[in-house]
């Protein structure tokens, strides 16, 4: 194959755009597809102070390093989830390429909250990665609040977009299916939040990582087996296969027309939400769902300090109460 | 022979033979952009021949949670 700009040798086909690049045209390509998408939905300005979510992963280490050099201020956030091995990997990943850039970051530490993901997997009884999820979220949006960003940017591609845009059609959630998207405004207590790589894939995310020469942490979660969204990746990777640009059709076509009809519909039943009665999140109960995990586990954990996992353990704290961005 | 070492499964595999890239993708059940090949620091397309002594590294890209 040759590239379609410049007819030197490709290295990266991309039969969705019926195209291919070298190195240089591709580099190209994907900061295009970053500028369209930040223009097209007004996700930053210049001057905006960005907090970026940074796991370690090929995706949330590109958008910092591409963002970077589109010379936005961006300033890394890393959670350190306080699992065996893995986030010591990953945390290690995150501070040597912060270092090796120039970038400014900062790690919170769950075991210093109290709420490290093994005791939330040994005390509480619901899946651990949707728990993982939302104190993530929770930290991302709290230290942007508190450190004064306008924005968070996290590294979802279009392959996340779509599994989870295909996950709430499954269940038709209008509450999620009201407000998914590249851009969610700020308010109620909320950061603007916005997803710059959602015009790309996880295999373009991949080349750019690896032309770039990032180091990635990539070793899976050791709790994350059997996650339902890798299923629907699986899916949409066949669907894609045989017909090629089916994701990115599936995407922006519930931006134009699905997502306004759920967004009016959740306009006339959303929560009314106020500040956590602990730590100032937006909640629609008195404390907030992570406050509330927190507690839970503090508790279980000075009643039973060595309990094991246990099916029949009481019930834990309802998390869904809480806004989900 | 061609050796093949794939990520995250850190797996090394050889093959007599191949003569491009899609042949190896479609021998070990990938399809063209599940995953990065790379020979000597370059990626590969699917129509790249692959030559005796070639060491290939496939790099999954689909991320797991």
């Amino acid at each position: 194959m040759i590239c379609r700009k410049c007819k030197a040798p490709a290295e990266v086909s991309l039969p969705s755009h019926n195209t291919a690049f070298c190195r240089d045209c591709f580099a190209i390509y994907f900061t295009r597809q970053v500028e369209k998408a930040i223009r097209h939905h007004a996700l930053i300005k210049y001057g905006e102070r960005v907090l970026v979510a940074l796991s370690g992963g090929k995706d949330s280490l590109t958008l910092m390093l591409e963002l970077s050099r589109l010379e936005y201020d961006v300033t890394g956030l890393h959670v350190d989830l306080g699992i065996p091995v893995s986030s010591s990997a990953a945390r290690a990943k995150v501070e040597g390429f912060c270092e090796r850039h120039g970038l400014k970051l900062n790690v919170v530490e769950l075991a210093k909250h109290g709420l490290p993901i093994p005791d939330v997997k040994k005390y509480i009884n619901r899946p651990v990665c949707s728990a993982c999820g939302k104190i993530k979220r929770h930290w991302f949006n709290r230290v942007a609040l508190e450190g004064g960003f306008q924005v968070l940017a996290t590294g979802h591609n279009l392959d996340d977009e779509v599994a989870r845009l295909f996950a709430n059609t499954l269940r038709w959630d209008a509450g999620y299916l009201s407000d998914q998207g590249p851009c969610l405004e700020a308010e109620s207590g909320f950061a603007r939040k916005i997803k710059p790589l959602y015009r790309l894939t996880e295999f373009e995310t991949a080349c750019y990582a690896f032309l770039n020469g990032i180091e990635i942490h990539s070793a899976p979660c050791p709790y994350s087996g059997g996650a339902s969204f890798t299923g629907h990746k699986e899916l949409w990777a066949n669907l894609e296969y045989t017909s090629p640009g089916t994701k990115i059709a599936f995407y922006d076509g519930f931006l134009l027309r699905g997502r306004p009809a759920f967004a009016h519909v959740e306009q006339q039943s959303g929560a009314a939400l106020a500040p956590c009665e602990s730590c100032g999140s937006p909640t629609s109960t008195g404390l907030c769902g992570v406050c509330r995990l927190g507690i839970a586990v503090a508790e279980r954990r000075a009643a039973a300090p060595d309990r094991q996992s246990d099916p029949d353990r009481q019930s834990t704290p309802d998390l869904q109460s809480d806004p989900d961005r | 022979m061609i050796t093949v070492f794939v990520e995250p499964d850190n797996e090394t595999l050889t093959f007599a033979r191949h003569n491009t890239v899609l042949m190896l993708q479609r021998r070990l059940g990938l399809r063209v952009n599940d995953a990065l090949i790379i020979r000597g620091g370059r990626l590969l397309t699917p129509d790249s021949r692959l030559n005796d002594g070639d060491e290939i590294r496939i790099r999954k890209v689909m991320s797991t949670g």
